[in-house]
């Protein structure tokens, strides 16, 4: 019996040996992360068990509020619309600059590091520097969605361009086409598809990102459940969180039906 | 000249693009008029950007050596997204098992879980962030809990897709000589579902320092923090410093997950 349990034990170990060490690299470096963020179990479930009262006011959304919370939910949903479409639109005119199939070698390399540098800015960062200029309002918001979508269209449109089948370029310009038409025929209306789609992939984004937004000074549905939720009226707040997840599962059931469409239509659109 | 394949709509196709281009423009003019968004205030206040941007350069870099406790917030922001991603991963696995069709036998079960992870996928970050900060104080925890929240609700359902497009045959093909749904999940399905699950948590970590970022802003600690502050004092100069520094770290972040997770990829792909 017990050869047995050692003849068992010994391949697990030799098994799981190579596992061993990252694990515990893993666990090591989890103690010391833990030690950062000042990880205390017992106060996560003190803080939970202290804080029922005020998580079974979140439970009981505050009906009477959902009137003064259409306007600000109406809000964010145009930032985030305005800001995807603007957005879409220039990421269009930075992808033909930086698709190497169109641009010469150094344009199409500085445009895609500018927008790799965008991308490293979060979109709450380039917000926040918006409202030190601009001042608080739907105004920031939209300029920050807008470059923010140009920092991730960007990048995408132009590897679907630089994707284009190098024929059907040569082919348009065989027959004589303008620079101008080569660039609507040959390489916008083969990609358009796409373009929509990655359009309302990044609108459903822009959707819960405008709700994180609008708490920083855009407004917006996202600065009324801050707002709420800073001055303890917890039954607005659970109004406004009720409207912003109508709000995020609307948009996505939306995208995705269109998205669906887009599909199944194909190239008429 | 016209070469109907390519260039030419038909009449129908040419109406209907046409009614989404302009439903769309109308769409558009509507939402700025409604907003009181006006694009010309770009042209016209262009003037305070430039301004701004006069204020915050140079950048204030010996802020990042003057000042101990950026070090410690940069520290903070990268450890909170580590634990999230860590914690919030190893959930996600664990929900993915249970919501998995191919795992998860009761049906009940399935529902529950995938009720929870859809849940905790829409629930907006901003409003995680207000009840965890109510609920343990402000600080990286704070953060770090709500980050467990938000990998959960983002990797949960991918995982649980990737869990249900594994291939059936092995599992049948092992099922058939009697061996245990445990047996199972232990020797076909995770070793088939391990390597993208662990270049997952790669990229979710990498998404995590962008999410650590803003959620430090609204009391979860960090580099976020630092920089909100130093916004709201009008300490532009500082705050230029730690934009500069903070897009560092998220370049750093990315190459570091990429190059680790093309590297995982190779070499389990080679073994």
């Amino acid at each position: 019996m017990t050869m047995n349990a050692n003849s068992y034990r010994l391949p697990l170990l030799r098994r799981y040996g190579r596992v061993l060490l990252p694990v515990a690299g893993l666990l090591l470096l989890a103690q010391g992360a833990a030690w950062v963020c000042g990880a205390r179990w017992g106060l996560l479930f003190n803080g939970l068990a202290g804080s029922t009262r005020f998580l079974a006011q979140l439970l009981s959304p505050e009906w009477s509020a959902f009137g003064d919370l259409v306007q600000p939910a109406l809000n964010s949903v145009f930032i985030a619309l305005v800001g995807t479409i603007t957005g879409t639109a220039f990421s269009l005119v930075f992808a033909l600059l930086a698709a190497s199939n169109l641009a010469p070698p150094w344009i199409r390399n500085s445009v895609r590091a500018l927008l790799g540098m965008e991308r490293a800015l979060p979109e709450i960062v380039i917000l926040l520097f918006l409202v030190a200029a601009f001042g608080l309002g739907p105004f920031a918001g939209v300029l920050a969605l807008t470059i923010g979508c140009v920092g991730m269209l960007g990048k995408l449109i132009a590897d679907a361009i630089e994707e284009i089948d190098p024929v059907l370029i040569e082919s348009i310009q065989a027959v004589g086409a303008t620079r101008a038409q080569i660039v609507v025929f040959g390489v916008i209306q083969p990609i358009l598809p796409s373009i929509i789609s990655f359009a309302l992939f990044r609108f459903e984004y822009s959707i819960r990102l405008s709700v994180v937004l609008g708490a920083v000074g855009a407004g917006g549905i996202g600065f009324e459940l801050y707002r709420a939720f800073v001055m303890l009226d917890y039954g607005r707040a659970a109004s406004a969180l009720v409207v912003t997840l109508i709000l995020v599962f609307l948009s996505e059931r939306l995208s995705g039906w269109l998205r669906k469409k887009i599909k199944t239509v194909g190239g008429v659109l | 000249m016209k070469n109907p394949s390519i260039n030419v709509l038909s009449p129908a196709a040419y109406r209907r693009r046409a009614t989404a281009f302009s439903a769309t423009v109308v769409l558009v003019v509507a939402a700025c008029l409604f907003m009181g968004f006006d694009p010309y205030l770009l042209i016209t206040d262009l003037h305070y950007v430039v301004d701004l941007f006069k204020s915050m350069s140079p950048p204030n870099f010996d802020l990042l050596w003057a000042d101990k406790t950026i070090g410690l917030s940069v520290l903070e922001t990268m450890s909170m997204a580590f634990l999230g991603t860590l914690f919030g991963g190893g959930i996600a696995v664990l929900t993915a098992f249970l919501s998995a069709e191919n795992t998860m036998p009761v049906r009940l079960v399935r529902i529950v879980t995938r009720t929870l992870l859809s849940l905790a996928r829409v629930i907006p970050p901003l409003f995680i962030i207000l009840v965890f900060v109510a609920a343990v104080g402000l600080g990286p925890f704070a953060g770090m809990l709500a980050l467990c929240l938000t990998t959960i609700g983002t990797f949960g359902q991918l995982f649980s897709e990737i869990i249900e497009n594994t291939e059936p045959a092995p599992a049948d093909a092992v099922y058939s000589v009697g061996a245990t749904r445990w047996q199972v999940i232990r020797y076909v399905i995770l070793p088939q579902v391990t390597p993208s699950f662990i270049a997952n948590l790669f990229y979710a970590f990498d998404l995590n320092i962008r999410v650590a970022i803003g959620l430090g802003i609204f009391g979860g600690g960090g580099i976020g923090f630092q920089l909100f502050q130093a916004m709201r004092v009008l300490h532009y100069r500082d705050a230029l410093a730690l934009i500069l520094l903070t897009m560092v770290l998220i370049i750093a972040s990315e190459k570091i997950s990429d190059g680790l997770r093309s590297r995982f990829l190779i070499v389990t792909l080679a073994r």
